[in-house]
């Protein structure tokens, strides 16, 4: 009962704090925050593609920033070469990431542990040479600049992203409803199936568990949740760059994974949050603020081998104070802890 | 005591293996082995470690393909299938080492050993509502004892536990064949005794082969022996008939602190 209540309470201090940013921010900070905000949102949900492969399926991806970079790249062309407008281009930079993440998930998720781990950043890495040496097509490291087609148009009012309350809102929007898709199939028998995987692949495929289709799965869908991530990042940023698909930036994703809580839904937000805050609030004064970010890591691992969410989770459920111990009916179907 | 309680032996054998071999480099693991093994009875697979026992069990479940031979389930040729599609046939088997999901909850891994029998896993139907399901897991829970421990996770049990669970798991699966390697190692007297009685009672519906060391037990349950010596058959018949081969005893029963659990394996 508990543990029930202050989440409600805590999901809704969470959910108005969201809502209000566009107007609390600018009041109390800077407006400038607004947009460290959204950037936060967009990529906590690159991190939870991260989380969906390693904290429920067991397969620690380096390489996703491939499909962040298609996602952006399918946005930016889309919109600068063939001349999109908005939800196709958007679109376009889903659909690249997806299928990308197909090809690369045919043959990696062949692989377990360290050698899945070494083709995802192989597979990145030729991708990312690729995408630097053909300047033409995608710029290099400079990127291509677009300029934002509207959102859409209603009783000859256009909307766009360069508003940025709108902005804010159309990536919480986006970002929520991928995260309720993830917490959707994590509680659905897909999910079990994967976390079933997760825990024992050789016991998983005695039940007949199709393990390689079970991976293979969870890689394209860990593969959409990056394409929207990238296609939303380059929106934001009305450009393209092959730097982001650079295996630093997947690292950056594992490590705010790692350190928020691995197998839980909320925990890549937390651990991107605290980390993007630290380098805004730190890069400014002191230019080795990654120093801050190993020990922070170093220091999760050690102590808090379930992140900062799963601290959170076992101090909830720490066995009751005083509370007699009654038969109460248990779930036999445990939910996946938020 | 006999376990045929069902007395059908059907025409068809539920397993058969034509000349099948495996090596691992110089080492012929299983040699040429044929064997059939007809429905409706308790057959357990015995000889000393390094015999092959569990390589056969590993080529059955499609952990291993063979190098030759052939292996027919119900006249079904399933050599070199994978494991999952095996398991989907109906065989389903335990593991030596007593495998488990350890980080899912109890009623969960039976939840999924459940699912696993359907060909397509729902991406976005919430679990919790598949009322079907949780009342074949609570009915399961019941039957192994472990209804207590259910939000448990698998990891925490204690050893004896995750064996009844992993045998919950092979009867909540509805398997046609269920292959047990080694079930009762490690357990106490208490826990072996629980286990026996779980595994007698499975025998009277599933088709079962088993693996084990503890001549009690084999010589307690099982309709048909056969011994493995490298890989090969060395005798195969009744409890008694094997109690009695010379050959038998030589090779397995015979070793100087085994003399006495021949007599009772006699006596039984």
């Amino acid at each position: 009962m508990r543990r029930r209540s202050l989440e409600i309470v805590l999901a809704m201090v969470g959910g108005t704090f969201l809502i209000s940013v566009p107007w609390v921010i600018p009041a109390l900070i800077d407006s400038f925050w607004v947009s460290v905000i959204t950037e936060i949102l967009i990529w906590s949900l690159f991190a939870s593609s991260v989380n969906l492969l390693f904290g429920y399926v067991g397969l620690l991806s380096f390489g996703q920033a491939l499909y962040f970079g298609f996602g952006m790249y399918g946005v930016a062309l889309g919109i600068d070469h063939l001349g999109l407008s908005f939800w196709p281009a958007f679109g376009l930079g889903i659909f690249s990431a997806m299928a990308m993440a197909l090809v690369s998930g045919v043959f990696a998720v062949r692989l377990s542990s360290h050698y899945f781990a070494i083709i995802t950043v192989v597979f990145s890495l030729i991708f990312y040479f690729l995408a630097v040496s053909d300047k033409p097509l995608t710029g290099g490291d400079d990127g291509i600049n677009f300029s934002l087609p509207p959102l859409f148009s209603f009783d000859g009012k256009v909307f766009s992203l360069t508003d940025p309350t709108l902005q804010y809102f159309f990536v919480l929007a986006v970002v929520s409803l991928c995260l309720f898709l993830m917490h959707r199939v994590i509680n659905s028998p897909l999910g079990k199936g994967f976390l079933a995987v997760r825990d024992n692949d050789l016991r998983a495929s005695l039940i007949g568990l199709n393990v390689y289709v079970l991976r293979l799965i969870a890689f394209v869908m860990a593969g959409c949740l990056t394409g929207v991530s990238g296609a939303l990042f380059a929106f934001f940023g009305r450009y393209a760059s092959a730097s982001y698909m650079f295996y630093q930036v997947s690292g950056e994703a594992v490590v705010w994974t790692i350190v928020g809580g691995a197998g839980t839904l909320f925990g890549p937000l937390v651990g991107t949050a605290l980390f993007i805050v630290i380098r805004e609030i730190v890069s400014s004064h002191w230019e080795h603020h990654s120093l801050i970010v190993g020990l922070l890591a170093i220091l999760a691992v050690i102590f808090a081998p379930k992140g900062i969410v799963g601290l959170w989770n076992g101090w909830v459920n720490r066995p009751g104070e005083r509370e007699a111990p009654r038969p109460v009916p248990q779930p036999l179907t445990l939910q996946a802890e938020p | 005591m006999s376990a045929t309680v069902r007395g059908d032996v059907l025409a068809e054998p539920v397993l058969r293996t034509e000349n099948l071999t495996k090596r691992f480099g110089g080492l012929v693991a299983v040699d040429n082995l044929s064997i059939t093994l007809a429905g409706g009875r308790v057959h357990a697979i015995i000889g000393p470690n390094g015999a092959g026992k569990t390589t056969f069990f590993n080529l059955v479940t499609g952990l291993l393909s063979p190098d030759s031979g052939r292996i027919f389930f119900r006249g079904r040729d399933i050599t070199g299938a994978r494991p999952h599609v095996i398991s989907r046939l109906g065989i389903k088997r335990t593991l030596q080492v007593k495998s488990v999901f350890p980080d899912l909850s109890v009623a969960d891994n039976l939840w999924i050993t459940r699912q696993a029998r359907n060909r397509f896993l729902h991406a976005f139907r919430p679990a919790a509502r598949d009322t079907e399901t949780r009342l074949r897991v609570e009915e399961t829970l019941e039957q192994i004892g472990l209804a207590d421990l259910a939000a448990r996770p698998a990891g925490t049990l204690s050893y004896g536990d995750v064996a009844m669970l992993e045998i919950g798991m092979a009867i909540i699966s509805e398997p046609s064949l269920l292959l047990l390697d080694e079930p009762t190692c490690g357990m106490s007297p208490a826990e072996t005794a629980r286990a026996v009685g779980k595994i007698r009672e499975l025998s009277r519906t599933i088709d079962l082969v088993i693996i084990e060391h503890d001549m009690d037990v084999v010589f307690g349950i099982a309709d048909d022996i056969t011994v493995l010596a490298q890989g090969a058959i060395l005798a195969s018949g009744g409890p008694a008939a094997i109690a009695e081969d010379e050959r038998v005893r030589e090779a397995y029963l015979g070793r100087p602190e085994d003399e006495d659990f021949v007599e009772e394996a006699l006596n039984a």
